[in-house]
């Protein structure tokens, strides 16, 4: 729905070449057209700004609108890559899409920071049954029974209105589709997020730099992260706490945190990556991989980039 | 003079046979009657039921209307004929405001304060809701087309010339009878346009309505219920179009059904409105 296009071209050339790196072997050049997922997109936008400054004659055009369009884009050769924050689909794979996986993140459900019975969530968690029974089946369940309290308060289930990766990778941990999630559905990530934080009876889930503030590291003011019971135990143990976007992606890396909700983000292409843009990804997968951190992703492990070196020559 | 009447026939047509034919291989796989009825929305299932959306298309049309029309009507009675000249010109300033900004801003401030008022009323009358529900959804599209509403309806009552006001007075009725049986009743069919044509322009509208409607493909049960209108099933899902089969033809179709259901409303007010004239007020 709405598209932002940034060229990069005008601000890399005020820069100038990047001073202190070596020189670019081959040169480079051509225009690069970048779309999908607002999940990746500010990724994107730090690995085109880096790649330029290596390569000043190549042109990136990055714009976002949702895995679905960047699917979409790429497979009606609108663009020359496009990312996409879930899986590939069959559909898509059948009619030529082709991906690697370049970062990972991870969606969390996410509660609001007055729920009535904060304290026991916090020390019981959640358990994955809870979820399936509240999005999947669609039960009128009270923050009481989650607790085991007597808080007569009904649970309110948010989910996303517009089709995207954050809410496929929460339906796949339940074992279904984004299609089959039951409740209120809200547009886009800070749509979501500002719902849970008005409604202290409302459960919802959001990307990780959704789910925890940039600057701070904790979660956004007014939300709290519901832990989920991931061993089941009936309690919230050391490795399950995430108070900080630190533990989360620790979590995470360690595989402590399940996968899904953690998930790849992609970079796909009809058939496969060619010319400039090969080359693109060829360095989003080796050199690109060391800004990860910085704008608040995971990188991809070395297998993985191992195998996608492979498959992207 | 005739050229652009045809061109204006001839874009109207075109938009209708463009939609129909996109909508085409769905429609030559599933019978309407099945889409139309069916409640079930899982396009990866191949199941596209467009039942929910077009009651939830109606459901917040009616509402908008039923809490808008007599708001306005009111407004613009008292605005013609009772406010002095003063507040008249600096209402007349805030309602031009008003018509102006912006759908996206509408469902910024329906989130921030009506979405968390009706979940207040809702708890004050016991049913626990999110807030985005139908209410919500009409609340906005009411608020959002009163701008239009009014404004056309304090042109069409000053059409009406002031000898008709004076006489009725001059018999000794009182300002309200007056209102009653003279204005209102001269200025039916003025009213009835100014109404057609302020839906017409907020039915797009898409965007406010989405941002607080809870887009829910089922049928609303209740106003505290979320519904799931046809222009927000277009906008959000408009962006997957290509990579499941079918899908685009099922947005197309459901554009083509909004078309349709917007003509025959349009429609249905214009015969109305020649059925006034015919018979006389």
């Amino acid at each position: 729905m709405a598209m932002v296009l940034g060229s990069l071209e005008g601000r890399a050339a005020e820069r100038g070449p990047a001073v202190g790196k070596a020189p670019a072997t081959v040169d480079l050049q051509g225009t690069i057209r970048v779309s999908g997922a607002w999940a990746l997109y500010p990724m994107m936008v730090k690995w085109a700004e880096e790649f330029r400054k290596l390569h000043p004659k190549v042109r990136i055009d990055v714009s976002a609108g949702g895995a679905g369009k960047g699917a979409a884009d790429t497979l009606t050769g609108m663009v020359d890559i496009g990312m996409v924050s879930r899986e590939i689909r069959q559909e898509e794979t059948r009619q030529g899409l082709f991906g690697v996986p370049v970062v990972k993140d991870a969606v969390f459900p996410t509660i609001n920071g007055n729920n009535p019975v904060l304290a026991t969530l916090m020390k019981k968690g959640i358990k994955k049954s809870v979820f399936t029974d509240l999005w999947i089946m669609g039960k009128p369940l009270t923050w009481g029974s989650v607790a085991g309290q007597a808080v007569p308060t009904r649970i309110q289930v948010y989910t996303r209105s517009d089709s995207c990766g954050a809410a496929e990778t929460w339906a796949k941990y339940l074992g279904k589709k984004q299609e089959d999630l039951k409740g209120v559905a809200v547009y886009g990530d800070p749509g979501v997020a500002e719902a849970i934080r008005r409604d202290p009876a409302g459960i919802g889930y959001n990307n990780l730099n959704y789910a925890y503030d940039m600057r701070t590291g904790r979660p956004v003011a007014g939300l709290q992260i519901a832990p989920i019971d991931v061993n089941e135990n009936g309690r919230v143990d050391p490795g399950e706490r995430l108070m900080s976007k630190h533990d989360a992606i620790q979590a995470v890396l360690a595989g402590r945190y399940p996968s899904p909700p953690a998930r790849d983000l992609y970079l796909v292409a009809k058939g496969n990556f060619k010319g400039t843009s090969l080359a693109f990804v060829r360095w989003i997968l080796t050199d690109g991989q060391r800004y990860a951190e910085e704008v608040g992703y995971l990188k991809v492990t070395p297998g993985q980039v191992k195998e996608s070196l492979k498959k992207v020559r | 003079m005739r050229f652009p009447l045809l061109f204006v026939h001839v874009l109207f047509l075109a938009i209708g046979v463009g939609l129909f034919l996109k909508a085409w291989p769905l429609l030559a796989e599933v019978p309407i009657g099945a889409i139309l009825g069916s409640e079930s929305w899982h396009p990866l299932r191949g199941d596209f039921g467009l039942y929910p959306f077009i009651m939830g298309t109606l459901a917040v049309t009616a509402l908008a209307m039923a809490i808008s029309i007599p708001v306005c009507l009111l407004s613009a009675v008292y605005l013609s004929e009772y406010a002095g000249t003063r507040i008249r010109e600096s209402v007349r300033l805030a309602v031009d405001i008003l018509a102006g900004i912006p759908s996206v801003i509408y469902g910024l401030c329906g989130i921030l304060v009506i979405v968390p008022l009706v979940r207040e009323l809702g708890e004050a009358i016991g049913i626990q809701t999110t807030g985005y529900s139908l209410l919500a959804g009409g609340i906005i599209l009411a608020i959002m087309v009163a701008p239009f509403i009014i404004a056309l309806t304090v042109e069409v009552f000053r059409t009406i010339p002031i000898e008709a006001r004076e006489s009725a007075l001059a018999l000794g009725t009182t300002r309200w009878e007056m209102v009653h049986h003279v204005l209102l009743r001269h200025a039916r069919r003025g009213v009835m346009a100014a109404v057609v044509l302020g839906f017409s322009r907020a039915f797009g509208e898409t965007m406010a309505v989405l941002m607080v409607v809870g887009n829910v493909p089922q049928v609303p049960g209740s106003l505290f219920d979320p519904a799931y209108p046809l222009p927000a099933l277009i906008a959000n899902n408009y962006g997957e179009m290509m990579s499941i089969p079918l899908y685009d033809a099922a947005l197309m179709l459901a554009a083509f059904i909004l078309l349709l259901v917007v003509s025959v409303f349009s429609l249905g007010a214009h015969f109305t409105l020649l059925r006034i004239g015919r018979f006389g007020v």
